[in-house]
């Protein structure tokens, strides 16, 4: 029975191709308002996390409290660096300084992570050079490809960051994203611009063979006073929070507006099939069908509708990921496994409630409605 | 004592209260056995779609009782009533009523899906039905590529499906022309006296009056008169056996159009009796006049 309900569905959903397409279509535009916002999303929670993901560091050493590095200022004494290396698994340990500021070059201006960078350091550094030195020395500055070609700047171009200026030594990639850049100065210009204290930000910390990140981190906790130590899972995990945090009410309005969206359009469509087809079911009941076969009916019409909408909707997203990939935009959509599994939830439960108006409808059909005359078949 | 497939017993429909109600269906009474044609005629509006209603579980009797191979259906409980459309009622209709989105194969093997047969079992099932009613090369088509005779057929196939002992038949000429509408009419016997089964019809066409065994006259929602049909043994013309002339050969009565027929046929071995009922009579002298 489950098969003549299905088979009756497909049917009925084939007849009429316009009405399927204009069905699909509408709850794929409404589903993709959903995807596309979520991947936008966890397209800035990737690329903000890059930094923190390519750094090289297994363990973050930050002040005490401070569990992320966006949008927090981050003072550890510099000692901390030598009782941080003492510690069993730390195989070994970079300090860096850090700060939200503003790099112009010329009428550009970009919001940045600014790394101030000892000479040779093991870990936080640029991971992918495009030209010219991965190395920063005094009054130099490496800045991401993007932001020099958006501004017009080249190797041995000026940047102003940090209230002084640094002549470009290297371009980067990878380093920015839609809300920021990376730019990397050096350790010494950082601390100077700063007033020259023996502070740093961060210790960054890489483990020995054999020791686990989040051991050696705990540890770091227990013997290291006014320090927080993150594992680098955690420390993503945790800047990830912020950029939820900061999303959770926009995604949520937008997918308000996308499941009413696609609700009307399944629901108005799939009251019209049924409306078209109220003889049929006059028919079916009269030849025994059970009102619950015929409800499957509706409901697999629903299902189907909306898994094709999804499913489009999709495609639609994946496409439209791989073709901002094509452009200049510092943006990246990151279609996730949650994110689908939420939409699908979301689809799940608009098929369900576009049902139960024709349901509604197919319950109250007289089944003596094939003694009437006038709609021949 | 044969077993009946029907058994309507003094059955009436009213509908609405007091005195705006109307009364459709009047004290009807009816047995239909097993290979039985009963045609009912009647003028529109006579009752003759709500009788069919409630013969085919569709619509409940305000009082009396219908008994379907000896299930009391009138009684049974809404629940219930679909099964019984399902397995035990094969309908056809006037306007055809087969399923647009379906193909020919498809409208029919839903029916058999409906009543639990598998998928594949089902089409076969269907295949074979449509094949025997010269169906075969037409069942990828819809509906709406199918002539009026042969929609009219794949509705037989459908009503036949799932093996009913009582087919219902609502006008099922109505949309034809006359050829097509006798092709349906013999394949309406044949359903009957090949395979056993009741065949009630609905119908404002006198030539179905030719496969019927029966002729009831529904008028005011009251079966005014019944007239049974035979078939001339030498002409093979319908006729009422009331009207008739008949003779009794061998055991059995037979009857004739007319006294010619009946002379023709007694010509033959000789006859037990011969007997003429006045109305017989009567006919038999204004046809030879």
């Amino acid at each position: 029975m489950m098969g003549a309900g299905v088979l009756l569905a497909r049917r009925n959903l084939g007849r009429d191709r316009v009405r399927l397409a204009a069905s699909v279509g509408g709850i794929a535009l409404a589903l993709s308002l959903t995807l596309a916002l979520d991947a936008i999303y966890a397209g800035v929670a990737n690329q903000l996390t890059t930094y923190i993901e390519r750094s090289g560091a297994d363990v973050w050493v930050a002040q005490a409290g401070v569990r992320n590095l966006h949008m927090v200022a981050s003072a550890l004494p510099a000692s901390v660096v030598d009782a941080v290396r003492a510690i069993d698994g730390v195989a070994t340990i970079t300090p860096i300084l850090e700060a939200t500021d503003t790099i112009a070059a010329g009428e550009e201006r970009a919001v940045a992570y600014v790394i101030g960078l000892p000479a040779g350091a093991a870990a936080g550094g640029p991971w992918d050079i495009a030209e010219g030195s991965a190395q920063v020395g005094p009054g130099e500055i490496i800045v991401d490809r993007g932001f020099a070609r958006t501004a017009g700047v080249a190797l041995g171009g000026t940047v102003e960051v940090l209230g002084g200026q640094a002549r470009i030594v290297g371009l980067s990639s990878g380093t920015a994203s839609l809300v920021n850049t990376v730019a990397f100065v050096s350790f010494g210009d950082f601390r100077a611009m700063r007033g020259g204290a023996a502070v740093i930000s961060f210790a960054l910390v890489t483990v020995a063979p054999g020791a686990s990140a989040d051991g050696v981190a705990a540890a770091i906790e227990r013997r290291v006073p006014g320090v927080t130590a993150q594992s680098r899972a955690d420390f993503m995990a945790q800047e990830r929070r912020i950029v939820t945090d900061m999303s959770a009410d926009v995604i949520a309005i937008m997918s308000i507006v996308g499941f009413v969206v696609a609700l009307a359009v399944v629901a108005l469509t799939v009251y019209v099939a049924t409306l078209a087809r109220r003889r049929d079911y006059g028919v079916l009941k009269a030849l025994g069908a059970r009102n619950r076969v015929l409800y499957r009916v509706v409901l697999a019409q629903a299902a189907i509708s909306v898994a094709a909408g999804l499913a489009v909707g999709l495609g639609f997203t994946a496409s439209l990921s791989i073709l901002v990939g094509w452009t200049d935009l510092d943006l990246q959509l990151a279609i996730t496994a949650s994110s689908v599994e939420k939409v699908a939830v979301f689809a799940a439960v608009i098929a369900g409630l576009a049902a139960i108006l024709p349901i509604r409808q197919i319950g109250g059909v007289d089944p003596a409605i094939v003694f009437r005359r006038g709609a021949p078949a | 004592m044969t077993e009946l497939t029907l058994d309507v017993r003094d059955i009436s429909k009213r509908f609405g209260d007091g005195e705006t109600g109307v009364l459709a269906v009047r004290d009807v009474s009816l047995a239909i056995e097993p290979g039985e044609i009963v045609l009912i005629m009647g003028p529109s509006g006579s009752g003759k779609t709500t009788l069919l209603s409630m013969m085919g579980a569709l619509l409940r009797p305000t009082s009396g009782s219908i008994h379907l191979d000896g299930m009391p259906i009138s009684m049974m409980s809404e629940d219930r009533l679909p099964d019984i459309r399902l397995r035990q009622i094969g309908f056809i209709f006037q306007d055809f009523n087969l399923l647009s989105a379906l193909t020919t194969l498809e409208n029919v093997s839903v029916v058999a899906e409906l009543a639990g047969v598998k998928g594949r079992a089902a089409r076969g099932r269907a295949q074979a039905l449509l094949s025997d009613l010269g169906l075969g090369e037409r069942l990828d088509f819809l509906p709406e590529k199918l002539s009026g005779g042969e929609k009219q057929r794949v509705a037989i196939a459908r009503a036949l499906v799932n093996d009913p002992p009582l087919i219902l038949a609502d006008e099922p000429t109505a949309n034809l022309d006359s050829k097509i509408g006798h092709e349906i009419m013999r394949l309406l016997r044949a359903v009957a006296k090949q395979e056993g089964r009741s065949v009630v019809i609905v119908s404002h066409d006198e030539r179905i009056r030719d496969i019927a065994d029966r002729v009831l006259w529904l008028e005011d929602g009251a079966l005014r008169d019944i007239v049974t049909m035979a078939t001339d043994p030498v002409c093979g013309m319908a006729i009422e056996r009331e009207r008739a002339v008949s003779a009794a050969r061998d055991g059995e009565t037979w009857y004739f159009c007319s006294r010619g027929c009946r002379a023709e046929y007694l010509g033959g071995p000789t006859a037990e009796a011969v007997i003429e009922g006045p109305a017989g009579d009567r006919q038999a002298a204004d046809r030879e006049r």
